[in-house]
């Protein structure tokens, strides 16, 4: 009796927890799940650009980058976001 | 700007910090900042006339507490089989009692350990042997 | 749910973990998705069997199960409720089995938020932590188990009962906390692993590791600050910083952290020092287990240490190992880790960062070098001498300062560099300040370091204060707002940049308060009722000596009576000599423990201990300290935790 408390009650979730691991190897082969995944990553980067951008403004408006950097940073980073934009469109 | 004088610049600051924490290491300020720990053997053995740190246990039944002066008290402190009479005059930690493991950080003197500093280590009623007590009145401290 | 199902939990726990590392590793040679899958799973299982195995010890200890020698030791009966779940985190065992826990909650959400996000990396970053908990379930398992059976060859009727120091609420959390700091860095460390392994250097997994480190920093100071706070209000020394080992062993990851955070900022911005924040993570990590290790082993004499055990080499050799690991797959990467762009100017935003962190990383150095220094000079010159406060506040002195001078220079910088034309506007108003304050203080009469360092103080706050003055002015003009929504826009929409600001405002607070510690006074004097002492200015009068007896402890109360030197009443001081388990026939098991009264103020706090007491003669034996300032060490606290939250918020995706 003593030995089934002890060690009945931790079965069951080891049996269940086995189950779930295993589970997936019963499936067909997965398909890569990459696509999605690239599309949700570019548009992250999307929104970290133009957060960027922002940023850059603030620091020129503060004083903290002279014109010339600001002007050289600034198209940069458009670039990068038309970039991504033109990728985005494109799937 | 060239990349070298970076370089130069961080060894610079690696070579005055090295500088100042050796210096400090070799010529403390303050004479507490570090002290030699001996045994009481070597204290016994050899003359030492600096602050000094030792480490023992509190002798059973040896402190005894001034009675003009609570604050002062003296005790002797034991490692392995050497003792040492110990006399010390500040607040004292609430760990403090017979058998306890004590720091004590001070001068030594002709027999006589002043100590400055009184540290106990962890109790060893917490990491110590599990207590028998049937006899011990469980209802008396439910309460 | 009884302690033999606990042991089998955390067996499991192991065997999936091995399972986990092995599918995962063949899956990075097959890519097989299946596999992957089931090796994320498997790692859901190992959480899962921590997370059973925590609730079983916590409900053995809830329940008084005696048999278990871990329940046994650090609980009895009579302790309160509450503290018989912090027992769980009391000893070493089943710290070692909490950390555990912590660092499982943070992997499941690791996995789980990362489903769908971060494909590449994923297999290595669960790995990285994956290995972290078989290290420590090597432990729990086989060195140190929490589930071990009493062995006593008579049946315990009570435990051994909670140390009454830690009976008190700060140091119920303190622990937690600083252990959330701790396991929180196995995330970004797992993350930058992983990169180094997949040769990643896009700045996406620096921003998602960015908040997570964040996260672990605020956990870290916290649990740092609390400690202080709790050395403060029980351990009657009057400090709240030792410089004890322990101490610093959490101490020196919060700094490499700290540095960690800045120079990220760097890498996001302008993808440069790559190299050097990879250093500095796989440091944090190795220096978050390094003080685990210094913690649990009892190697180092320390209030905090337990007995010596054996965890020591085997802490050890994992140390070397992540640190052979990492520092080798790094030294391999070297190339990806390159750089493409260089800092231009002494002047800039990017050379004050470089300052800042190779001072933090100096600093550090210096306090490993106090921990060490007696295993050094032990091992060197075969006398083992003592390291004390004293050593570490004249070495990290000066460089605090110079931290705290960069503080204020740093955010003042512009980005590549700063023209002469900026330089001069920027600096113009702080350095004025700051020299009018040099000379104020001087002629206050003040001296040396508290001068340097309340003048840095002023400067910094000016600075800070300049920095939110000219965003706000920018907006005012730029988007037509008042001052109120240019403040609030300015700041949510900058939070990282401006919830650092206020932290650093919350470290010159801090400053302020370290720097009182210049005016503390100290006196140990005895008292019969109805005498007076006099200590700063001070009048203390014994006003009556009282008893009482409490559910837990018996306590001699003093009521001291507190006037300033013009003769006002301040405040009555009630500090008590207590003693638990009063109970007790046998006197040795009592535990005699002084609560201290402290009253704090602004500008100063008073701490009064009661250390003994003479009962016949009523006379009590106190200790008295005014501690000038100590409050702002607290408000610091609150400010830097109001900064990082701030900087922590989440922004909606626009």
């Amino acid at each position: 009796m003593e030995i089934l408390r002890d060690y009945g009650l931790i079965f069951i979730p080891f049996a269940l927890s086995i189950l779930y691991v295993i589970e997936p190897l019963f499936m067909s082969k997965l398909a890569n799940s990459y696509e999605s995944e690239d599309q949700k990553s570019l548009k992250r980067k999307k929104i970290m650009l133009y957060r960027q951008i922002k940023e850059l403004e603030m620091e020129y408006d503060i004083g903290n980058i002279n014109n010339k950097d600001f002007t050289k940073m600034r198209i940069e980073l458009k670039k990068e976001v038309s970039a991504i934009i033109a990728q985005l469109k494109s799937k | 700007m060239k990349n070298k004088k970076f370089t130069l610049l961080i060894i610079g600051v690696v070579a005055v910090t090295g500088f100042w924490i050796s210096w400090v290491s070799y010529n403390p300020s303050d004479e507490k900042a570090m002290a030699t720990f001996v045994s009481v053997n070597e204290l016994m053995n050899n003359n030492i006339n600096k602050r000094i740190k030792l480490g023992g246990l509190v002798k059973d039944g040896s402190i005894v507490i001034s009675e003009t002066n609570q604050l002062e008290c003296n005790f002797i402190l034991k490692e392995g089989s050497s003792e040492l009479y110990v006399k010390y005059g500040r607040t004292r930690p609430d760990l403090f009692k017979d058998g306890a493991e004590v720091i004590v950080a001070g001068q030594y003197n002709n027999g006589v350990f002043y100590a400055d500093e009184l540290q106990t280590k962890c109790a060893s009623r917490y990491e110590g042997d599990l207590r028998n007590e049937s006899s011990y009145n469980l209802t008396e401290v439910q309460q | 749910m009884t302690p033999v199902a606990g042991g089998v939990a955390l067996s499991l726990a192991f065997g999936f973990g091995l399972l986990t590392v092995f599918t995962l590793l063949i899956y990075t040679k097959n890519q097989d998705q299946r596999l992957f899958l089931v090796g994320q799973r498997l790692a859901l299982g190992v959480s899962f069997f921590i997370f059973l195995a925590t609730f079983i010890l916590s409900y053995q200890l809830i329940i008084s199960n005696f048999d278990v020698d871990y329940v046994a030791r650090y609980t009895s009966i009579e302790t309160p409720f509450i503290y018989k779940i912090s027992a769980l985190w009391a000893g070493q065992s089943g710290s070692l089995l909490f950390w555990l826990f912590i660092l499982s909650i943070f992997s499941t959400i690791t996995i789980l938020q990362n489903q769908y996000k971060h494909h590449e990396l994923m297999p290595w970053v669960i790995i990285s932590l994956t290995v972290t908990q078989i290290f420590f379930l090597i432990l729990t398992n086989y060195v140190t188990n929490p589930f071990k059976p009493t062995e006593a060859d008579f049946i315990v009727a009570n435990g051994n009962g909670l140390n009454p120091l830690l009976q008190n609420i700060t140091m119920a959390i303190h622990p937690p906390t600083l252990y959330l700091g701790y396991v929180g860095f196995s995330v970004p460390f797992a993350f930058a692993f992983s990169a180094l392994v997949n040769r990643d250097t896009s700045p996406l997994w620096i921003q998602s590791i960015r908040r997570w480190t964040l996260v672990a920093w605020l956990f870290l100071s916290m649990g740092i600050i609390l400690g202080g706070w709790w050395a403060y209000q029980e351990l009657g020394w009057g400090g709240y910083w030792a410089w004890d080992p322990v101490e610093n062993a959490s101490f020196m990851p919060w700094l490499t952290a700290t540095a960690f955070l800045h120079s990220i900022i760097i890498q996001e911005k302008k993808d440069m020092l790559r190299l050097w924040n990879m250093v500095l993570i796989i440091l944090t990590f190795t220096l978050c287990i390094f003080g685990t290790f210094l913690t649990r082993s009892g190697v180092m004499s320390s209030v905090h240490s337990f007995t010596e055990s054996s965890l020591g080499p085997i802490f050890l050799s994992f140390v070397f190992f992540i640190m052979i690991a990492s520092f080798g797959l790094m030294y391999s990467r070297l190339d990806d880790l390159k750089s493409p762009k260089k800092i231009e100017s002494f002047t800039s935003r990017e050379s004050g960062f470089l300052f800042n962190n190779m001072i933090f990383v100096v600093l550090c150095f210096a306090v490993l070098w106090g921990t060490l220094f007696p295993v050094i000079s032990e091992a060197i010159r075969g006398t083992k001498i003592t390291v004390g406060a004293p050593f570490f506040n004249q070495i990290n002195t000066p460089i605090g300062l110079i931290l705290l001078g960069l503080t204020g220079i740093g955010p003042l910088l512009a980005w590549r560099r700063t023209g002469s034309k900026n330089l001069i506007r920027k600096f113009t108003l702080p350095i004025i300040i700051f020299f009018i304050s040099i000379v104020s203080f001087l002629l206050i009469g003040y001296k040396g370091y508290v001068v340097i360092s309340f003048s840095l103080c002023v400067f910094v706050t000016t600075a800070i204060i300049s920095e939110f003055y000219l965003g706000i002015r920018v907006r005012k003009n730029k988007f037509k707002e008042s001052l109120h929504s240019a403040l609030i826009n300015m700041i949510s929409k900058n939070r990282s940049r401006y919830g650092g600001y206020i932290v650093h405002l919350g470290i010159v607070f801090m400053f302020v308060g370290f720097t009182g510690h210049a005016f503390d006074r100290e006196k140990e004097f005895s008292l019969q009722v109805g005498q007076v002492e006099h200590l700063a200015g001070y009048e203390f009068e014994l006003v009556n000596l009282s008893e009482s007896e409490r559910p837990n402890h018996y306590a001699w109360i003093s009521k001291l009576r507190v006037t300033d030197h013009q003769g006002q009443f301040v405040t009555n001081l009630y500090p008590e000599k207590r003693v638990y388990f009063h109970n007790n026939p046998d006197i040795n098991r009592r535990q005699p423990h002084s609560e201290l009264d402290i009253y704090s103020e602004l500008n100063k706090d008073i701490y009064s201990i009661f250390s003994s007491i003479d009962n016949q003669k009523q006379i009590a034996f106190l200790k008295i300290m005014i501690n000038p300032l100590v409050r702002w060490v607290w408000i610091g606290g609150y400010i830097l935790v109001f900064g990082t939250l701030i900087a922590l918020w989440p922004r909606k995706e626009e």
